[in-house]
């Protein structure tokens, strides 16, 4: 980055150096000197605001004799530059009096509920007023009266009367979110802030706006009256919601979460979170929780003591690998586990009992890890961080929901545009929301189905244009593929996937150097991935996005550690890393590193154990954390599999509908109630700590569970901790080693890929696939 | 938790599917007509004013949520957006307004030239208060602000044209002769507007294409029928 | 005593609206003239005619021409405010209704030199009828070639729209016009040095030279002339012919254009007098503060006006005769104010409604003395704090109407009843 011009200013007559053009209110904290504002907030855009005018300063420039010019007005700091002999004060007389002004003029339509409002004892209008107000007012006229606290949708209650009119909430739905569902109706005296004629605030961002609001006039419904802020405490964590990884703060009363507020990180979420991550976790305080583990007995669940539960498991384990060998036990689960949990379990799986038989994958298509964009570019799924995705040129969006898949993603890419300037392709083959979020972007309508034959035109036109980057690329390969997609015309392509040929070209015309790509589930989940991955792979060469910051190809993975599991090696055919089991060295090697023998074989995917336990072949089927009975995408194939499975273990927090044909129930711990560090979509391993006990002093954490059956298994997976089972993983899978928890930044770390094999272009089938 | 039940008490408020496309009501001069103002800026959206123009004038006078969702799919933004900016302007009319629209300026070089007189005797006349609109619909009196004619102060604006220098004598005659006009101030005003907006070839390029356009139809017609 | 019309000096010429007769007086000859000169020079002449801005705060017109950026990177835009919004001015009104092609010669030559493609003129709503005059005008003009592409063969394009408001005063400050014209609410944009000024980034972020319609209406006859011929009229510092819109309580109101430094007792002669006993005057449209009888011995000119304690704003001259309650005159203009406020920030928002209160208090019997302070002391809280000028301009009137007729308030507020109105009832 360019180096910063820095400018020297005088505030309150001490002279610092700040970067030109810093807002005065962001140079005045660098010297401790608080300035008081409401509408201001360094995310939001500067353009719109300063309309609370509460920061007000005195403002004036050097002159070259050395005197001050003053300027006649105060000036708003919040959106005064810095520039050059600026000299500032912020505590005069003049300035303490508009402030006074201002904090009377907020108050007097403010009305006085304080006691009973959710934002008492955190509201910056109760602080500043506190600080810098007038002792009495001196409005004696009635005061504005509007609906009092009404709900706008299921998490947010508005309550007009306290409004102060900073649009924070506004600035925040147009600039952030971008659905725009908030804005200002009618003006002056009577302006208001409102959704479309009071319809609901279905915004999928709307919590953001409860914690942006100065006052109590966004508040939120669920948090509503439970607690007050003085006596709450607060852990952070990470929002287990999907696979952005937000960082948010567990706000809780002994035992109990009240509410989930966003966390700063500028590499991840900035400080969003979506609607899901805000209100998503009452789950964790449920009184549905199970509190100690079930066995059934005569068709019925009865309470058992954890001892009881583990000699049930391990004889019937050692009897099924006994019999069967040890291809009849399985496991699926494990995108919802911590990474250090998740390597347990494989290693649990793989030492203890000596099966491959192990999947975190619920979705129809699962491949071998090794294929798709690992062998590609070394890395697993994605190739940019999320942050860099500001930076991009030109964003295609193929085959997701991304605001719904992925919130903290989607902010992003919008960002990318409305701050940035980025074209957006959006390819779908419904009307999606996301689409609805930018101002005109490309929209390829596909027909379900036909990603590859979509990506491979648009390749095909890249080629055609002559902007095709191939240095470094073998001319053979590129005139290879060059023939290979000869037929891809835009005219055939456009019969095939029914997208106008004029779309195609002006999409293939944005797609340059500093491509994103970003893919969800449409693609993840088609049983074509691999086809439409090396089309896409092809695209991201020969745009010259191989080896890109701001550009490159990203497959998001669904859940909050989907990405941990795959590098834990929660799959059959991979250990820790991406070593293939049947790579005799790279099997060796961990072989070398646990003292153990591991089985070589491939071992059955989540599909193939479910088909087997379906055709009675499963001895003892181990579910963690899915609810695959209501989950998995052939929910049929998983109840049959369940009903015929030999002895079913479900450990989870709740009585699932999987658990429901459990044999054994094991109670877990949330994730408010352990330690450890989860994986997110862009490959950054991030901790979160432990806010209070389990409901119940029978409810173990996932790895406890884990390490304890190892013992009654007769293998012991010695585990003091979950930092000690990251120091372990490191040595497993070095680009792990960064990870150890002393000295892990406050940001996370991002997990570096493995060597890149240099890019190679894959031929494609030529065969247009028929729809 | 006495207020956290009450809470749960209100009805559901209503939810619009953003993905779903609104009724549509423009007519096709309408669009024909929408679509050649956006011309005029270098985004959709700068289309805003005009577009409401239209729309008050295709929605009979006023703006219904239906007009303001009909715009903001037409300008490719949100519905809350559009209500801001409708609401942010005196001269569309959020709710129905009588087919003539009386409106006296009562600003300052009126107030002292008779303009509060003016409006009193419309009230007394018209057996309404300001703001109201007569029973049978005809007459809808406002009260505005400053019309910038003071030189003929007391003023009224009515539909597109102003009255000035008003004296009881001139309100009795001009009430006469609106209770035998047919027009719709209201929506005769925000033609006027509309087509302020367009130049002449454009007005002469929407009548080629609605001539077009109808002939077309004329001739599809008449093939079904023959 | 007489007129000295420049913008005037056709404008009862029958027919003059319409492009034939424009030109048998000459018109369109700046244009020719113009496209002859290079864009600086014509930048020059408005800088020698010394010509302020007529849309209220005087600003020297030829600083924003010449602000414009000189490369063409970007597009740029002329925006014609013609909003007039500003209670007591009807002078932009007659400029368009009668005089349209001057206003479209003026704009013409302004995108001439500010290497503008497009303009925007900003009509009212209200306005439809100075509004249709303003589009005959220019399709006419388009039709002689004097818009459009390649403007009489100089290979330069110019095209000029009409976006009309829809209802809002605040609408005619000329960043919340450009929210306007962008198709939002109506409210103001950062300015100056928090943004920087609308001839680097106005309209789309994109240079825009935003002037009045009479500032424009005067660039014909300043290329025509020269900018010294201008210059030769009015005072040193305000140079040239201004219009005045005289309204209230004169015999003959109207338009009246003269030289800038007429004693405006003059002025008030021209427009036949006052009706009955002169109490006041407010030269320059509601914003500005109130002038009293005996303080009128002054030359309408912007120095003149300010040494008085007003100012020549926008030249909304208005006329209040001994009849006028101030106390009532002075909620009327509260509460225009108090209407118009568009809500963005806080010291206009609330405090021009709080007045309104008061005032109304007072007018209905409830006044207390200590109110008078609270008013000026709101003045004092709005003035200066506001986001734009706004707010000053509703705190100014009031606060002036005060200094000069406190006795009036106090005898409300004791009596429950104007003085005024008690004064003409018992010599009635
Ligand atoms: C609240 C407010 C209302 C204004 N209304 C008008 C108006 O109606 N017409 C106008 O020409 N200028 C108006 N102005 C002044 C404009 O902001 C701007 O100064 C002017 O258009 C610049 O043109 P000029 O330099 O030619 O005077 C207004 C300013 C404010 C603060
Ligand atoms: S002073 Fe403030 S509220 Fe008033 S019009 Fe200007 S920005 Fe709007
Ligand atoms: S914080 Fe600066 S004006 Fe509100």
């Amino acid at each position: 980055m360019a180096e910063q011009e820095l400018v020297t200013i005088e505030i309150n007559g001490i002279e610092l150096q700040v970067p030109k053009g810093e807002m005065i209110i962001e140079s005045a904290k660098r010297i401790g000197v608080d300035i008081p504002f409401f509408c201001y907030h360094p995310r939001l855009g500067k353009g719109q605001a300063a309309n609370c005018r509460m920061c007000l300063v005195e403002a004036g420039t050097k002159q070259p004799d050395g005197s001050v010019r003053m300027m006649p007005k105060p000036q708003t700091s919040c959106t005064l530059p810095a520039s050059q002999g600026l000299v500032v004060f912020t505590d005069t007389v003049a300035i303490q009096k508009a402030r006074r002004g201002i904090l009377e003029f907020l108050l007097i339509n403010h009305p006085l509920d304080c006691p009973i409002c959710d934002r008492g004892g955190e509201c910056p209008l109760q602080n500043n007023t506190l600080f810098y107000g007038p002792g009495v007012s001196r409005f004696v006229e009635e005061k504005r009266h509007l609906p009092k606290a009404f709900p706008i949708s299921d998490y947010v209650v508005l309550d007009r009367e306290r409004c102060i009119h900073c649009a924070r909430c506004t600035r925040f739905s147009q600039e952030i979110s971008g659905d725009a569902q908030l804005d200002f109706l009618k003006r002056g005296a009577d302006m208001m802030v409102s959704t479309f004629y009071d319809t609901e605030f279905t915004s999928r961002f709307s919590g953001n706006t409860i914690e942006l609001c100065p006052v109590g006039a966004l508040t939120s419904r669920v948090y509503r009256f439970r607690a007050r802020p003085w006596d709450m405490k607060s852990q952070k964590s990470i929002c287990t919601r999907c696979s952005n990884g937000c960082n948010i703060w567990l706000d809780y009363r002994p035992n109990r979460l009240v509410r989930v507020l966003g966390r700063e990180n500028e590499a991840v979420n900035e400080e969003w979170t979506c609607d899901r991550g805000k209100f998503g976790h009452e789950y964790i305080s449920s009184d549905r929780r199970l509190l100690s583990p079930l066995i059934r007995k005569d068709g019925k669940f009865v309470t058992a003591s954890w001892v009881e539960a583990y000699q049930l498991i391990a004889s019937r384990v050692r009897q099924a690998v006994q019999e069967h060998g040890a291809g009849s036990v399985g496991a699926i689960g494990g995108a919802h586990l911590s990474n250090e949990e998740a390597y347990v379990l494989q290693k649990l799986m793989r030492v203890a009992i000596g099966t491959n038989n192990i999947d975190h994958r619920l979705e129809p298509n699962q491949p071998r890890a090794t294929d798709g964009l690992f062998g590609r570019f070394g890395v697993p799924f994605t190739q940019n961080a999320i942050a860099d995705i500001e930076k991009a040129k030109t964003i295609f969006i193929l085959g997701s929901e991304l605001v719904d898949e992925q919130p903290i993603v989607f902010l992003r890419a919008r960002k990318a545009w409305f701050r940035h300037g980025a074209k957006v392709v959006i390819a779908y083959p419904e009307v999606t929301e996301t689409e609805l979020r930018f101002d005109e972007p490309v929209v390829l309508r596909y027909r379900e189905g036909t990603e590859s034959t979509l990506v491979n035109g648009l390749l095909h036109l890249v080629l055609a244009s002559g902007k095709a980057v191939t240095d470094g690329i073998a001319q053979g390969e590129v005139q290879a593929l060059r023939e290979t997609l000869r037929e891809y015309t835009p005219e055939k392509v456009a019969e095939m996937t029914g997208v106008e040929t004029e779309r195609l070209r002006e999409a293939a015309d944005l797609l340059g150097e500093g491509t994103v790509i970003l893919c969800g589930a449409k693609v993840r989940n088609h049983p074509r991935y691999a086809e439409t991955v090396h089309a896409l792979a092809n695209l991201t060469i020969l745009t010259g996005n191989a080896d890109r910051e701001n550009g490159g190809l990203n497959i998001l993975l669904p859940e909050v550690n989907s990405h941990g599991a795959a590098d834990m090696g929660v799959l059959p055919d991979v250990l820790p890393g991406y070593a293939r089991v049947d790579d005799d060295a790279a099997r060796q090697r961990i072989e070398g590193l646990w003292e153990e023998k591991l089985p070589a074989e491939p071992g059955m995917s989540t599909q193939a154990m479910l088909e087997a336990a379906a055709r009675g072949q499963m001895q003892v089927l181990y579910i963690i954390g899915e609810d695959i009975a209501q989950k998995y995408h052939d929910t049929e194939l998983a109840q049959r599999a369940l009903e015929s499975a030999g002895l079913v273990v479900v450990q989870d927090l709740f009585l699932t509908e999987t658990a429901q044909y459990a044999d054994v129930v094991l109670p877990a711990a949330s994730v408010a109630e352990k330690e450890g560090t989860f994986t997110n979509t862009e490959r950054r391993v991030q901790r979160f700590w432990k806010a209070f006990n389990s409901p119940s002093p029978d409810v173990k954490s996932d790895l406890s569970i884990f390490t304890e059956l190892a013992v009654y298994l007769g293998k012991s997976i010695p585990v003091f901790s979950a930092e000690q089972v990251m120091d372990e993983i490191g040595q497993v899978f070095p680009a792990y080693a960064a990870c150890r928890y002393d000295n892990m930044p406050a940001e996370g770390v991002r997990v570096q890929a493995s060597a890149v094999p240099s890019p190679q272009l894959v031929p494609v089938q030529t065969e247009v696939p028929a729809v | 938790m006495s207020e956290a039940i009450r809470l749960s008490e209100y009805p559901r408020v209503r939810r619009i599917d953003e993905k779903q496309p609104p009724e549509l009501r423009f007519s096709e001069q309408a669009v024909q007509e929408l679509e050649r103002i956006k011309r005029h800026y270098p985004n959709k959206r700068a289309a805003m004013l005009p577009a409401l123009w239209i729309a008050q004038r295709e929605y009979g006078g006023y703006l219904p949520p239906e007009a303001l969702m009909e715009v903001a799919y037409r300008l490719g933004t949100s519905y809350a957006v559009v209500e801001g900016v409708a609401t942010f302007y005196t001269m569309y009319n959020k709710r129905p307004v009588g087919r003539v629209m009386l409106e006296v300026c009562t600003n300052l070089t009126c107030s002292i030239c008779g303009g509060y007189e003016i409006l009193h005797y419309l009230e007394q006349k018209l057996g309404i208060k300001v703001g109201e609109t007569t029973p049978d619909g005809q007459f809808t009196l406002t009260e505005v602000e400053c019309l910038n004619d003071c030189g003929n102060a007391p003023v009224m604006q009515v539909g597109d044209r102003y009255f000035g220098n008003l004296t009881p004598e001139k309100i009795d005659a001009l009430l006469e002769e609106l209770k035998q006009g047919n027009e719709h101030t209201v929506v005769q005003l925000a033609d006027t507007v509309v087509k302020c907006h367009l130049s002449e070839s454009e007005r002469q390029d929407i009548e080629r294409a609605l001539a077009n356009a109808q002939a077309t139809n004329e001739a599809r017609q008449e093939g079904q029928n023959g | 005593m007489a007129e000295l019309k420049v913008l005037f000096q056709d404008i009862d010429v029958p027919g003059i609206q319409t492009l034939e007769v424009y030109e048998q007086h000459g018109g369109y000859s700046a244009l020719r003239k113009a496209l002859g000169m290079t864009r600086q020079q014509v930048i020059d002449e408005v800088k020698a005619s010394g010509l302020r801005g007529r849309g209220g705060a005087g600003f020297p017109a030829w600083i924003k021409w010449n602000g414009i950026p000189k490369d063409e990177s970007k597009p740029h835009y002329v925006q014609c405010n013609a909003d007039e919004g500003e209670p007591g001015t009807f002078k932009d009104r007659e400029l368009m209704m009668r005089h349209p092609h001057q206003l479209i010669e003026g704009i013409i030559i302004a995108g001439y030199a500010t290497l503008s493609k497009v303009g925007y003129i900003y009509i009212r709503g209200e306005y439809t009828e100075p509004a249709r005059v303003m589009r005959r005008a220019i399709d006419e003009a388009y039709r002689a070639g004097y818009l459009g592409k390649n403007i009489l063969g100089s290979g330069v394009d110019f095209d000029l729209y009409i976006h009309m408001g829809a209802g809002s005063y605040e609408c005619g400050e000329e960043s919340a016009m450009m929210s306007s014209i962008m198709g939002e609410r109506g409210q103001p944009r950062l300015k100056f040095p928090h943004a920087p000024l609308p001839t680097i980034a106005g309209l789309w972020d994109c240079p825009t030279l935003i002037n009045n319609v009479e500032t424009l209406s005067c660039v014909p006859a300043i290329i025509r002339n020269g900018g010294a011929w201008y210059a030769s009229m009015g005072t040193e510092k305000s140079t040239g012919t201004k219009i005045f819109s005289v309204s209230g309580h004169v015999n003959k109101p109207g338009n009246y254009e003269v030289e800038m430094g007429t004693p405006l007792m003059e002025l008030l002669e021209l427009a036949g007098g006052v009706k009955g006993k002169l109490k006041a005057v407010i030269p320059g449209g509601s914003s500005v503060p109130i002038l009293p009888a005996e303080k009128c011995d002054v030359n309408l000119d912007y120095e003149s006006l300010q040494a008085a304690g007003t100012m020549l704003g926008s030249g909304g001259f208005m006329v209040l005769n001994d009849t006028v309650c101030i106390v009532k005159f002075m909620r009327r203009t509260a509460a225009f104010y108090a209407h118009e406020s568009c809500g963005k920030c806080t010291p206009c928002r609330e405090g021009t409604r709080w007045m309104v209160k008061i005032f109304d208090r007072i007018l209905a019997g409830g006044g207390r003395m200590e109110d008078i302070d609270l008013l000026l002391d709101i003045c004092d809280q709005i003035d200066g704090r506001s986001y734009c000028a706004l707010g000053d301009a509703a705190a100014w009137p009031i606060r002036a109407s005060i200094k000069h007729y406190r006795h009036e308030y106090e005898y409300y507020i004791q009596h429950g009843h104007s003085m005024v109105e008690a004064q003409q009832s018992t010599r009635a």
